[in-house]
């Protein structure tokens, strides 16, 4: 039986310092409730003048663009306010002491990234809950669909994971580079579907997408949820996500590696 | 063994590309980079016994954050050999970390948006200490540096002296043998610096931790070392007590006359030389290196038997001034 080690601890590094900041709290949730009563008024309004468009009717849109702006919530964190961001520590030069503690910095990274999502999955949830209470979302289907839709969050979020990774890990680079990685983040919320779901872009443009991580994060998971992907396909949906987790997981690896090799050939 | 460090023919060269002035020049840069390489630390060699404290000592650039980073397992060097408490850093990085702490005094560890405490606690599951242990070992810090007052106060509400001392004592929470301090009292006032100070006498007395110390403060490194290494350009220049620092570098004395008669004509004496003159004030120092300077009786002997005198003072110089003349021959050296 393995014990937990205490540093499992590190996690509370970011729940813990929302906890202290009740104004940031406080933020984050008018930002929720206006992003959400926004979103569903703004799918309500379209299909009203539309019908069904893109195979989907309406409550199946608005239930997707609801749960969009829910689980966006799940990793966004203020850290930059709490100068606790890759690019922050190398700029001011206390990315040293991540290398200076009898703990690998990628277990750190993890341990933090797993806190702030168990965090952000409480809020999420809390908001879920919320909206399916008020009808603004659509029950899942079928128990069936519950399970592999939150199987598929946990993959999306998952990939997610890797992939903020490596636009941290990028800062170890490219200090001064910001416009690269706002590319980065605008890619990864177009084509995750954050802003629209994907089925309404064209047809050249989802298959660009097909061959990217991006969509493995949330549209895939999302679109299981509200039946755009039928329950036939999930283990085919799912077994990309994993492919997608594998792949991210030794790219970064690899890059953790690199970075730690530019730290001890710097000096930070 | 437990606690010493030892470095041999440590060097770091970095690699760096010259940014030339102007659009055209980084165009140019941009095509054909320019690489040249900066030798930070050269053939470095010292020891460190279990429980010294040594003040690492140069100018600007000299290389002493570069010779810290590589003891600390940050930075490979390029050549030479460290060791630090038995544990090569660079190659057991986290073995290494286990025996030592580091405070860079411009660059603070804790987390920005948490209490002090908490940022304590997260150190403390870090390194696996029992919370018994950590508990005693906080009230010890707070008896010495008195944390206790802001340490529920979040770090960016610290005023830079508080943080610099929270720093202290986050990194020698799990009680390492070995502590690397880069420029710990930067920005501190004298009543927190003597805090500080008696800090890690205590450290460095009672707990028998190795202390390696960098600072550009020699009132520190009076009361603190009796040793010190002094490297400029990347090279060691001396190593030795400050005493024989002291007798080697310089103006170890002063001479302040008071002329009887503002018109005199002053000139130097055999061994002699002549500082500055203000009017009536004249002062007086030796000529050339501590070593074959004249003593002070004997300079003072000269003074009083050639000039007519209405009063006279001896100065010892301060350690500042013997780290200038030792700088500057360091610099004449290259
Ligand atoms: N990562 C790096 N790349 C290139 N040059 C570097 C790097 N780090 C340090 N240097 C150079 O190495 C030399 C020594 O730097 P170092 O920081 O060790 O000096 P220092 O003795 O700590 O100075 P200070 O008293 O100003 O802190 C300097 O000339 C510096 O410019
Ligand atoms: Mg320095």
């Amino acid at each position: 039986m393995t014990v937990l080690p205490p540093a499992w601890r590190v996690g509370r590094v970011t729940p813990l310092g929302e906890l202290h900041t009740p104004p940031r709290m406080t933020a984050a949730l008018l930002r929720l409730a206006v992003q959400i009563v926004l979103v569903a008024s703004l799918w309500h309004g379209l299909y009203a003048a539309a019908g069904t468009t893109a195979g989907l009717d309406r409550d199946q849109a608005v239930s997707y663009a609801v749960l969009a702006v829910l689980a966006s919530r799940l990793r966004e964190i203020d850290q930059y306010a709490a100068r606790d961001t890759v690019i922050q520590h190398m700029h001011f030069g206390t990315i040293v002491y991540w290398y200076l503690r009898p703990m690998p910095p990628q277990r750190y990274y993890a341990l933090r990234a797993l806190g702030e999502q168990l965090y952000g999955l409480a809020w999420s949830l809390a908001g879920y809950l919320v909206c399916l209470a008020a009808g603004v979302v659509q029950p899942p289907a079928s128990a069936a669909v519950a399970g592999v839709f939150a199987l598929s969050m946990l993959f999306g979020q998952w990939v997610l994971y890797y992939v903020m990774l490596v636009i941290d890990q990028l800062c170890f680079w490219t200090l001064r580079n910001g416009a690269a990685l706002l590319i980065l983040i605008f890619a990864q919320n177009l084509l995750s579907g954050v802003y629209a779901p994907l089925w309404f872009f064209p047809d050249w443009f989802i298959t660009l997408s097909s061959f990217l991580p991006f969509q493995a994060t949330l549209s895939v998971p999302l679109s299981l949820y509200v039946g755009r992907i039928p329950l036939s396909d999930a283990a085919f949906q799912l077994s990309v996500q994993a492919g997608w987790i594998v792949v991210l997981a030794l790219f970064t690896r690899f890059l953790w590696r690199r970075a730690a090799r530019r730290v001890i050939s710097q000096g930070g | 063994m437990t606690g010493s460090i030892e470095v041999r023919g440590l060097s770091r060269t970095f690699h760096t590309t010259v940014r030339r002035p102007g659009f055209a020049g980084a165009l140019r840069s941009l095509v054909n980079p320019e690489r040249v390489a900066k030798h930070a630390v050269s053939d470095v060699t010292f020891d460190v016994a279990q429980g010294e404290l040594l003040a690492l000592l140069g100018p600007n650039g000299a290389g002493k954050s570069t010779t810290i980073k590589m003891l600390t397992g940050i930075l490979t060097p390029t050549s030479g050999t460290a060791r630090v408490a038995g544990v090569v850093p660079y190659e057991e990085r986290e073995r290494n970390a286990r025996n030592i702490g580091a405070v860079f005094g411009q660059r603070t560890q804790l987390w920005w948006d948490l209490p002090v405490r908490e940022s304590f606690a997260i150190l403390r599951d870090i390194y696996e200490v029992p919370k018994a242990e950590h508990a005693a070992r906080l009230k010890e810090f707070d008896e010495l540096l008195e944390l206790s007052s802001f340490w529920d106060t979040r770090v960016r509400h610290l005023s830079l002296g508080q943080r610099v001392r929270c720093d202290l004592a986050a990194a020698l929470l799990h009680d390492p043998p070995v502590v690397f301090l880069d420029e710990p009292t930067i920005g501190m006032d004298v009543v927190v610096k003597e805090q500080v100070r008696e800090f890690l006498r205590h450290q460095v007395a009672e707990r028998g931790r190795t202390v390696l110390l960098t600072t550009h403060d020699m009132t520190e490194v009076e009361r603190l070392a009796e040793r010190v290494v002094l490297i400029n350009h990347g090279r060691l220049v001396l190593d030795g007590a400050l005493d024989e620092i002291r007798r080697r570098f310089g103006s170890t004395w002063q001479l302040r006359a008071t002329l009887a008669d503002p018109h005199t004509e002053v000139a130097g004496l055999p061994g002699v030389v002549v500082v500055r003159r203000e009017g009536r004030q004249v002062v007086f120092g030796p000529e050339g290196p501590g070593a074959e300077a004249l003593s002070v009786h004997q300079a003072l002997k000269l003074v009083i038997e050639r000039y007519e005198l209405a009063g006279i003072a001896i100065d010892e110089a301060d350690l500042e001034d013997v780290m200038r003349a030792a700088y500057a021959q360091a610099e004449a050296a290259l």
